[in-house]
């Protein structure tokens, strides 16, 4: 058995990347826990400070280490800590969904979503949502060989 | 003399009108520019022989004046020449050429301010080893017996050194393989709009036919261009004629009719993208020629491309590459350079256009045709 496959079914569960930044949406991961909302353990967090210092490159190396999705979350637009860092975030995600697109990657492996420190709930469902999503497409052709 | 003047003009300069295309303006304008001071250098095609040259930056006005006559098969790129050189520069050059400089000047490595763009009418240029191949499996002749060529009326035509011309339709040869790099055949960018003056043989007609160079001003500098010329007592213009204009139209839409067909051509809809990127890029040797000659680029030595590239890492994709589609989606020119060089032959081009055609067209942002910054650079985007 592979070390991701869950203990009880031994099938394949996708590894989901979430770059939260460090005001909004990782305190609303925060708030998921603290809630007690229930949620598949398939998302690994990465905090950055702003979402706007989320490189498209960043999104790319995750997927070449063998992410099969990919989600961007930040502040609401306007509620940026730094002002306007969201709204280069929605200018960079819009060429990284562009050209993630046109290289064959499906739609459900990437996401842009804004979630406040308040939405526990949302951000739980949200991380169900795509799990989902994703089992159905399955796992993603760019990961590397010898990679669950 | 203004923006948005019209004329068809010509050389004094005998010599220079024999050499020269069409009645070598271009050669004399610069050589004018040159002989005023009005620039420190200009960039002229140091020709090597039938199929090479070399873009050389020159303050002698002898060496323009030879340079004279036109190469189709020399598909050097000027932009990253004149980069960083610091001086007022005059460069004659291609649709691609001139979108190249604009970019480059957008990322401050040309100062537009000082420098002056002549633009020429370009339907497509070739490749030189390509060129040799076909003229000794398509035409049957020895490349180097080859003593001029000439495009007209849709053939392209070499001239041997015996007297002989040989013509054969550029678009039988185009079926055959040969003919204009691809990136030629789907450039829409036929008369180069966006240059300070856009010249060329389009739109000649009566006696002037093939004798003369019609010339489009479209900007400030490219008039004080014109009128220093004229004052230097170098070249004569005068109106054109209303046939002719309409000439020169009905060309241009016959040329982007047909670079429209071969992009649809070219960029057939696939299906399973990634395999097909993961194949084309298979024999790739890192060497990153591609991004050295690119006129988009101006990182210099230290790249985010180069620099988060490894092949150790086992990935299915190289970093490298998907940096580079990130980076073209919304700056690519099309102008072919990285395929040219590409010791490993893969079509890098059409991989760029691929992801570039769709975002530009959505942002409706053409590169090299204005001063607008690519749309990444932006803090917010209009919705």
């Amino acid at each position: 058995m592979s070390p991701d496959a869950t203990p009880d079914t031994g099938k394949w569960e996708p590894k989901i990347v979430a770059f939260c930044c460090n005001w909004c949406s990782y305190g609303g991961a925060d708030s998921a826990g603290m809630g007690r909302f229930q949620q598949p353990p398939t998302a690994r967090i990465i905090r950055v400070m702003c979402s706007g210092r989320i490189d498209p490159i960043h999104v790319f190396n995750a997927f070449l280490e063998g992410a099969d999705a990919v989600l961007v979350t930040g502040c609401h637009i306007g509620d940026c800590h730094y002002v306007n860092g969201n709204d280069k975030t929605k200018i960079k995600y819009k060429f990284l969904e562009d050209v993630v697109r046109e290289l064959g990657l499906e739609k459900e492996r990437l996401y842009l979503n804004w979630i406040s420190a308040s939405e526990g709930e949302k951000f739980a469902n949200f991380i169900r949502d795509v799990t989902e999503e994703v089992k159905k497409i399955g796992p993603s052709p760019l990961k590397p060989e010898g990679v669950a | 003399m203004e923006k948005g003047n019209v004329f068809v003009g010509w050389s004094i300069n005998e010599e220079v009108r024999k050499r020269g295309g069409s009645g070598g303006l271009v050669t004399s304008v610069l050589a004018a520019a040159l002989d005023k001071k009005l620039v420190d250098a200009v960039v002229v095609l140091k020709k090597i022989n039938e199929f090479e040259a070399v873009p050389v930056i020159t303050s002698d006005v002898d060496e323009v004046l030879n340079s004279a006559g036109s190469l189709h098969s020399v598909p050097s790129n000027f932009a990253k020449l004149i980069a960083d050189k610091g001086m007022r520069i005059a460069v004659p050059g291609k649709g691609c050429d001139v979108r190249a400089i604009i970019e480059q000047g957008k990322r401050n490595a040309v100062n537009l301010d000082n420098t002056f763009i002549i633009g020429l009418n370009c339907g497509g240029s070739m490749h030189p080893a390509v060129t040799r191949e076909m003229l000794e499996t398509v035409y049957n002749i020895k490349p180097d017996d080859v003593e001029g060529e000439e495009i007209e009326k849709g053939k392209l035509i070499f001239k041997t050194k015996d007297g002989q011309e040989h013509g054969i339709t550029i678009d039988e040869l185009e079926e055959k393989g040969y003919g204009r790099r691809e990136s030629c055949r789907y450039c829409a960018i036929k008369i180069p709009a966006n240059a300070d003056l856009a010249c060329g043989n389009w739109g000649v007609t009566g006696d002037l036919a093939g004798r003369a160079t019609f010339v489009e001003v479209n900007s400030e500098k490219g008039a004080k261009l014109l009128q220093n010329a004229i004052d230097a007592g170098m070249v004569e213009v005068k109106e054109p004629e209303a046939k002719g204009i309409a000439i020169r139209g009905k060309i241009k839409g016959v040329m982007e009719d047909l670079a429209g067909k071969w992009k649809d051509k070219v960029f057939e809809p696939v299906d399973d993208r990634l395999a097909l990127f993961r194949k084309e890029l298979e024999n790739c040797i890192d060497c990153g020629a591609c991004k050295t000659v690119c006129p988009t680029c101006s990182c210099g030595e230290v790249s985010k491309c180069t620099q988060y590239h490894s092949r150790a890492d086992g990935y299915k994709m190289s970093m490298f590459h998907l940096t580079r589609f990130l980076h073209l989606a919304d700056s690519c020119i099309g102008c072919g350079q990285c395929t040219d060089v590409c010791p490993a032959d893969i079509p890098l081009t059409r991989l760029y256009r691929r992801f570039a055609n769709p975002v530009q067209d959505e942002l409706g942002y053409e590169p090299g045709m204005d001063m607008r910054k690519p749309p990444y650079f932006e803090v917010k985007l209009n919705d």
